[in-house]
């Protein structure tokens, strides 16, 4: 929970160490000087003094509280500024924010998590947690894709689970771009669900990527049978405050930084526009 | 209920000015504007309308210093609280808005809290209605009946002072001295003042048709698709006013200094109006055309506001009809949406 007497504050924040995991992407190791405990699927805001601040969804183990990883795509004014950070560099953060993915609700259940480009970020924590719960949960299933093997995030990650004999795992690319060590599959996300074999009716699924994506797997997924109630997203809107007060996030009656990001799909789905 | 002459009423403002920044209304040619106090302002305008300026730039700053340096707490502002003078009913029927969004949330404003807490509010009557006024449209009086520290009636050489909360019951009784019991005659000028402006803001609604509260519901949802958005914005030219001086509009922006070596942050109004303000990094846009930003900025006042607070988000204040340079008129808008509905 969030414990700032002033929401509006930065918690200063030293980076321990930067990893380079694709040409644009970066995953930052921070140590805030007061512990940010977050649960999977809640985002924080993160800024650099004299730039500006952006939110993003922690990509690390949620049980770990001391320090956070997350992991940013540069992509523009911010996230640029972030790329150009350094080992022992001081930055702010604000958070956690928002729901989390509802984990207690997946105990005996057969869950699918489904992520996509820069949606492997809160996936992955997600991916921890779940991992953590295994025992509890009756089946996992997970299927991920990018645009191609060389900006496929944690690709030596997400290959080492392929060994685990508890996840169902598929990976795939929209192109292989002539990558002769891709052994996965290629086509988009929604072409390798088929094989999930799962009880749909009863089954949670999670989708986390770009809107394009999402918008399209969520459509797979009902047509699978799987219930709009069980059917959960991460909402990315502009942000700001992350409070439910600047009024930049709302989606429908809701504002995506308080209310979600993790929204159920019924809750939104009559709301125009959700995709854009 | 008391009484206070006009120059008790000077002296009460000379007091108000120690442990307060004091600001009156001041007229500078139509318009009203709220103005620091010195012993020079000769002809404050107590009664009348409403200020150009709206009430909440004193509650949610324009530009509020939010974080430094990294320190817990808030950064410590010398200015002394304020006193509002002469605040109308439309303005704090914004409150509703705001509170909503600053207080009664899952997270509290610590700065908003902290001007609601320490401000002290003497409202006043309207004693006329300009063009644009339209309060009782959405069921508003213009009279303030709750929110003020000290409300005022303006008489003929005094007001008519009624008190609205514990801070307003405290300075008039430390300063009891410059208060009276009203009479009978005065109480009753009170009726006639309120009588009567009332008349005036009902022949605004009647000469301009504009469409009472009670039509309001499924106005947005059932226009959606309409082409009054798109007809509405053609002349629309992004500037922002309209949220500016509008008592309920409540959207921010957290501004980063840019000084790297000390962190400083700042809230700043922002516009939905503005073509960024829902733009996500990468280009997408949920809100990509003017017309969907004009629309959004119904939505959330009559339709989102109504659905998670129970209000609608405008005060009929007038102040957006007359500050828009494109010259869109809500009262327009509202009469073409609920026409579309009950036709
Ligand atoms: C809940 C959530 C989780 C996310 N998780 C991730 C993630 O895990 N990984 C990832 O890569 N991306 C994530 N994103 C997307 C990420 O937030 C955007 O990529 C990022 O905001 C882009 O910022 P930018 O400044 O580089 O882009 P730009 O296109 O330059 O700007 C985008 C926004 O940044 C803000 N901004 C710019 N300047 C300032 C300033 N001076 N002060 C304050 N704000 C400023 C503005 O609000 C602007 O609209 C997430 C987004 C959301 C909503
Ligand atoms: S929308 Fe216009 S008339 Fe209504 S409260 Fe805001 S400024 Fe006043
Ligand atoms: S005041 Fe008028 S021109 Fe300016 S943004 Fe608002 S509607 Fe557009
Ligand atoms: S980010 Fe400010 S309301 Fe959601």
């Amino acid at each position: 929970m969030y414990t700032s007497k002033n929401p509006y504050r930065p918690v200063k924040t030293i980076v321990l160490d930067v990893i380079t995991e694709t040409p644009t992407i970066k995953t930052f190791v921070l140590q805030p000087e007061t512990p940010i405990s977050f649960e999977t699927g809640q985002f924080i805001e993160f800024s650099v003094p004299g730039c500006g601040e952006a939110p993003f969804t922690p990509s690390s183990r949620p049980s770990v509280s001391d320090t956070l990883e997350v992991t940013i795509m540069r992509v523009g004014k911010v996230t640029t500024r972030i790329h150009e950070l350094k080992k022992n560099d001081i930055v702010g953060l604000r958070g956690p924010f928002g729901s989390r993915y509802p984990v207690e609700l997946f105990k005996d259940k057969e869950v699918l998590v489904i992520g996509g480009g820069c949606g492997f970020a809160p996936v992955r924590s997600l991916m921890y947690k779940l991992f953590e719960i295994r025992g509890d949960l009756k089946k996992l299933v997970f299927r991920g894709g990018c645009r191609n093997p060389k900006e496929f995030l944690y690709r030596d990650e997400l290959e080492s689970w392929t060994n685990k004999n508890d996840l169902n795992i598929r990976l795939t690319v929209d192109k292989s771009d002539g990558d002769t060590v891709w052994k996965h599959d290629v086509g988009l996300v929604t072409t390798i669900l088929g094989d999930v074999g799962m009880d749909v009716k009863n089954g949670f699924a999670v989708v986390c990527g770009p809107p394009i994506m999402m918008k399209f797997t969520t459509g797979t997924l009902l047509d699978m049978g799987f219930r709009e109630d069980n059917i959960f997203l991460s909402m990315e809107k502009n942000m700001s405050c992350g409070i439910g007060k600047c009024g930049h996030c709302r989606i429908g009656t809701y504002y995506a930084c308080k209310d979600g990001p993790v929204f159920r799909y019924d809750a939104i789905k009559k709301f125009p526009n959700i995709w854009d | 209920m008391y009484y206070i002459s006009e120059n008790n009423f000077s002296r009460f403002l000379q007091i108000c000015d120690d442990d307060y920044d004091v600001f009156l209304p001041v007229k500078k040619g139509n318009n009203r504007f709220f103005t620091r106090y010195t012993q020079q302002i000769q002809q404050p305008v107590v009664g009348e309308v409403r200020t150009s300026d709206p009430l909440k730039a004193f509650f949610f700053r324009a530009r509020e210093k939010v974080a430094r340096d990294f320190e817990d707490g808030m950064p410590a502002e010398s200015r002394k609280p304020a006193c509002i003078v002469g605040v109308k009913a439309c303005d704090l029927a914004g409150f509703k808005v705001q509170d909503s969004v600053f207080i009664n949330n899952d997270y509290l404003d610590p700065f908003y809290k902290n001007e609601r807490e320490n401000n002290l509010i003497i409202s006043s009557d309207c004693t006329c209605a300009i063009d644009t006024c339209f309060c009782l449209a959405l069921g508003i009086k213009p009279y303030p009946i709750e929110n003020f520290d000290i409300n005022l009636t303006p008489l003929e050489n005094g007001y008519l002072v009624e008190v609205g909360s514990e801070a307003g019951i405290k300075i008039v009784e430390i300063h009891s001295q410059l208060f009276t019991e009203p009479n009978e005659s005065q109480k009753n000028e009170r009726d006639t003042i309120r009588e009567h402006t009332k008349d005036a803001v009902e022949k605004n609604i009647r000469n301009y048709t504009i469409p009472l509260k009670d039509k309001f519901e499924g106005i947005i949802e059932k226009n959606y698709e309409s082409d009054i958005w798109q007809d509405e914005a053609s002349t629309c030219v992004e500037c922002g006013a309209c949220n500016a001086i509008c008592p309920t509009c409540h959207c921010f922006l957290l501004y980063d200094q840019k000084d790297e070596k000390k962190m400083e942050r700042l809230r700043i109004w922002d516009s939905c109006m503005i073509k960024d303000f829902a733009r996500v990094a990468g280009g997408a846009n949920p809100r990509e055309k003017l017309w969907m930003r004009l629309r959004n900025r119904f939505e959330k006042k009559f339709d989102f506001f109504p659905k998670i607070a129970d209000i609608y988000a405008c005060t009929g204040c007038g102040r957006c009809v007359s500050a828009c340079p494109a010259k869109i008129d809500i009262r327009n808008v509202l009469k073409r949406l609920v026409h579309n509905v009950y036709k």
